[in-house]
Parts: structure tokens; C-alpha cells; sequence
């Protein structure tokens, strides 16, 4: 790849990201997934948890925000390449010299930056609010662990998008994958409270290690060397989900070219 | 009056059930399973392990039967309010409000069917409850949770209903549902006693439909008797009346002053 067509490439992800951005901040349906539900469940678990000894607040805080962070994978990222289909411009996208997957790329990283919104706004609530003394561990190897964090989720976002684009049925499970996340990652519990056989399915999926960083780098109660597991084997699946998301972008734009699906509701 | 009566009950009746085929007209069984089966049974999951993470695993029946009961605000809130709402997008609102019929019925109707789907739906929680988490159900009185299920199916519709006329005029009701499904999670004893909730929540938890419901279910998983539990039964069929109430002022409010602005297919 030439320098000239990389800076154009970078320059469509930040004009997508801006445009992305701003149609976002004024969705009724995206405040709501992004701010309103993980504060939601932010204030619950923080209620729930009050009888519990220890720095427990700041594992809800993250979690929460990990809980906005999935969501709005799921719901928005999910979806990036169906609602150009149900706008209409899905055609004239893959029909531009740039490719559709630098687009999706602009479009999940506008999403994954603001669902991070839900993780400052529950640290605001528990510090302000219900003034829970809020403080992090190991501030830099968090900073470190939510950029690859981020990257991980971005990556992961570049699967769904095309997988759902592929399988339009399949975009009516989202409701159905929410939670088994939540719960499957530990975002707001060790996963070592559920069956011993749901383990490896936690392994498996790079949430599970974001959270595992994030938690250990806020709440600082596990070694170091668990922090640098979880930050390779997050590097690890972006790298699995990059090369299977390019498969699945060739396979979804040759399908709908070939069947003439691209305007396909 | 026979002729009347009759004709009633059809109107009733059809309506109901020919909302409900339209609101699922895209569904097939894969998609209804991930609705009705997976979806609650994550989020039961989900609450029952935090829950247990919290307080400990011999409190699963609490968070279970709490947030098997809450189940049944998925087709109170957000099936009667589509179901209502659903006129509009589907421009049918002209005809619906054109039609001599009986507009309480009508009305009414639309969350019949949401209420027998939304039993079944409680009553699906449960039995993840029973097969997963071990809740025991040996000292329930079946008769006496059957009723409580209904009363709170029931009562939670009443929510729909009202939301429901709320999608009329305006165009962010999924904004609105999903904050309130979420709020009485939160505040209807499902996951946190009420009372130890602070007092003045407490007093908008017992303005909300479920709260008495999830009481009252709990209670008799505990061995209460439906005498017992009566009060908080009544209670709860007298929170979900005044919201069926407030849901038909508002909804032939909107029919007059649609009709007098000439309004009903403004988007």
C-alpha cells in the first residue's frame, strides 16, 4: 500500500468517525444503550453490592461501562453496514474506489470511543453522587489496557458487521446476545461463580480478556504478569478477528454483487 | 343487547389477536425463541450470578423469582406499546380511529394477548429458575402464583398501554420503554429490597406496577397463602387499573385533538 492512498484511507476514517460521531450523540436509542443503560446498571450493582467489604465500587464502574461497551457493539457496530443498506447508500459505498471495510473501520471506532462515555459518566456517578472513593491501581496500565481494549472491540465489530450483513436474520438475536455476554466475560463478576465448562467459552472470546485487564489495572488485586496475558491475547484475537473480518467484507460484497442483494432489506 | 354483547366480545377478541399477528409478522420460531427463551433466560442469569456475587448463592431464589416475575414487563412494556404504537407507523391509525367500534375495547385489546404471552414467559423464567438455580417451589400454593402472574402480567400491560399512547405523539417511545423497563428492574424489589431502598424511592416503587407482583410471588414460593398475599394482589390490580385508565384518557385525548388538527398521520 502506497503512502498516498494510506493518508486517504486514514482521511475517510476520521470524516466517517466525525459524521459517525455526530449522528450518534443524537440518537434517542444510542444514548439510551451507551449512557442510560450502564448507569442503570451502574446504580444496581452498586446498591446490590453495599453490604460487600473491599474496593468493590470501582469493579462496578468498569464493568458497567464495559456492559455500554458491549451493547453498543452489538446494536450499533452490528448494524453498520445494514443501516447504509436500509438508508440506501450501501450501493454507492461499495461502489467508491475506497474500500467498504475502511468505512465500517471509521464508523466502529466512532462507536467504541463513545460507549467509553458510559465508563466516565458511572466513575462520576459513584464518585460524585454516591461518593465512593474512586481510584485506580495502576492508572497507566489501565490507560494501556482500555487502548487495547478498544482495539480489540473495534476488531471485533469488524466481524459482526459484515456477519450480520451476510445473515440479516441473525441481527434479530441481538437482544438474545446481550446479556450471555455480560455474563460470560465477567463484566461485573468473576466468571469462577459460573459452571467450570462455560470457561473455555470465556477464553475464547477477547471481552473476557479486556475485562480481565481493566479490572486487574483498576482494582489492582492480581499480578502483573496476569495484565500482560491479557493485553497479548487481546492483541492475539484482534489479530484473528482482522484477518477473518477481511475474509468475511470479500465474501458479503461478492455475494451481493453476484446475487444482487445489496439493496436487499 | 345479546347482539351488542356479542358483537363486543368480537371486537375484543379480533382486535387483540390481529394486533398480535401483525406485531410478530417478521417473526419465525428461531427469532421468537431468542426473544422469549434466550434473551430472559440471559438476563435472569445475568441478575441471579450478580445477585449471588453479592449476597451470597443461597439468595438465588430471590433474584430468581424477582427477575422471573420482571419477565413479564418484556410484553407489558414493550409488546402493548408496539402494539399500540404500531398503528401509527403502520397507517392504520385512520381506520382504527374511523371504525364505530367501542374505543375501550379497542383499546384494551391490544394488550390481551401480551398478557397471556407474557405468563408464559414468567412462567418459563421459573422453571430456568427451578432447573438451573435450584429454586425450590415444593411449599408454593399453584393456584395462588398462577393468579399473582396474571394480576401482574396484567398490571404491567396497564404501563404498555399508557406508553403505548405516548408512541402516538411522540417519536422516541423506544427511548422511553427501554428507561423504564430498566428502572423497574431497578426499583421493583426484582434484584433490591424495596425496603431498603431510601424512603423516597420507595414511594415511586409503590406507584409502579410489579412491585406487589414480585412481593407477592415471592411470598408464596415461601408457603404464603393467597389470603395472605391478598392485600398486596388488590393493591396491585388497583396500580394497574389507574394506568389503563390514564392510558385510555390519553388515548382519546389524542384521537379529539388529531381529529380536531388534522394530526393522526403526522410522523
Amino acid at each position: 500500500m502506497t503512502s498516498k492512498r494510506l493518508r486517504s484511507y486514514l482521511r475517510t476514517i476520521g470524516q466517517v468517525f466525525v459524521l459517525q460521531f455526530k449522528q450518534l450523540a443524537i440518537d434517542g436509542f444510542i444514548i439510551f444503550t451507551v449512557l442510560v443503560q450502564p448507569l442503570l446498571i451502574a446504580i444496581l450493582g452498586l446498591w446490590m453490592m453495599r453490604e460487600q467489604q473491599g474496593n468493590y465500587a470501582i469493579f462496578i464502574v468498569v464493568g458497567s461501562g464495559m456492559t455500554g461497551l458491549w451493547s453498543s457493539l452489538l446494536y450499533i457496530s452490528g448494524s453498520n453496514i445494514n443501516v447504509e443498506r436500509w438508508l440506501g447508500t450501501l450501493e454507492m459505498l461499495v461502489g467508491t474506489p475506497t474500500p467498504l471495510a475502511v468505512t465500517v473501520i471509521g464508523k466502529t471506532l466512532s462507536n467504541v470511543v463513545m460507549s467509553l462515555s458510559s465508563m466516565i459518566l458511572g466513575y462520576v456517578l459513584a464518585a460524585l453522587i454516591f461518593r465512593f472513593p474512586l481510584t485506580l491501581a495502576h492508572p497507566l496500565l489501565f490507560v494501556v489496557s482500555l487502548i487495547c481494549s478498544v482495539a480489540a472491540f473495534a476488531a471485533f465489530g469488524l466481524v459482526i458487521a459484515p456477519f450480520f450483513a451476510i445473515n440479516l436474520q441473525l441481527q434479530s438475536w441481538n437482544n438474545a446476545l446481550e446479556f450471555p455476554m455480560y455474563i460470560l466475560a465477567g463484566f461485573m463478576f468473576p466468571i469462577a461463580l459460573l459452571p467450570g465448562w462455560t470457561t473455555p467459552i470465556s477464553y475464547a472470546l477477547a471481552p473476557y480478556w479486556a475485562a480481565r485487564a481493566l479490572h486487574a489495572t483498576s482494582s489492582g488485586n492480581v499480578p502483573l504478569s496476569e495484565v500482560f496475558l491479557s493485553w497479548g491475547m487481546m492483541l492475539l484475537f484482534s489479530v484473528i478477528y482482522l484477518l477473518l473480518s477481511g475474509w468475511l467484507f470479500r465474501v458479503m460484497v461478492h455475494k451481493a454483487r453476484v446475487d444482487a442483494t445489496l439493496s436487499l432489506q | 343487547m345479546m347482539k351488542r354483547l356479542q358483537a363486543a366480545f368480537r371486537i375484543f377478541f379480533t382486535s387483540a389477536y390481529y394486533s398480535y399477528i401483525a406485531l410478530f409478522r417478521w417473526f419465525r420460531p428461531a427469532q421468537y425463541m431468542a426473544s422469549k427463551i434466550v434473551m430472559p433466560l440471559a438476563q435472569i442469569l445475568f441478575f441471579a450470578f450478580l445477585g449471588m456475587y453479592a449476597s451470597g448463592r443461597d439468595q438465588a431464589s430471590f433474584y430468581v423469582i424477582g427477575n422471573a416475575v420482571q419477565l413479564a414487563a418484556i410484553n407489558g412494556i414493550y409488546g402493548v406499546t408496539m402494539s399500540v404504537g404500531g398503528e401509527r407507523w403502520a397507517g392504520t391509525l385512520g381506520y382504527m380511529f374511523g371504525a364505530p367500534a367501542n374505543r375501550m375495547l379497542v383499546f384494551v385489546g391490544r394488550a390481551f394477548m401480551h398478557i397471556i404471552d407474557g405468563m408464559l414467559g414468567v412462567v418459563l423464567g421459573l422453571m430456568w429458575g427451578v432447573l438451573l438455580l435450584g429454586v425450590d417451589l415444593s411449599r408454593t400454593d399453584v393456584g395462588a402464583l398462577a393468579l399473582t402472574i396474571l394480576i401482574t402480567a396484567a398490571s404491567t400491560s396497564g404501563m404498555g398501554l399508557l406508553l403505548g399512547c405516548l408512541s402516538l405523539i411522540t417519536r422516541n417511545v423506544m427511548f422511553i420503554n427501554n428507561t423504564v423497563y430498566f428502572l423497574m428492574l431497578a426499583l421493583c424489589g426484582a434484584n433490591v429490597p424495596v425496603s431498603s431502598l431510601p424512603g423516597w424511592v420507595q414511594r415511586i416503587s409503590y406507584v409502579l406496577p410489579l412491585t406487589r407482583g414480585i412481593a407477592s410471588a415471592r411470598d408464596i414460593v415461601d408457603g404464603a397463602s393467597l389470603r395472605s398475599v391478598g392485600p398486596m394482589l388488590v393493591g396491585e390490580v388497583l396500580v394497574g387499573a389507574v394506568y389503563i385508565l390514564l392510558g385510555y384518557v390519553l388515548f382519546r385525548q389524542f384521537e379529539i385533538q388529531a381529529k380536531k388538527r388534522g394530526t393522526l398521520e403526522v410522523m
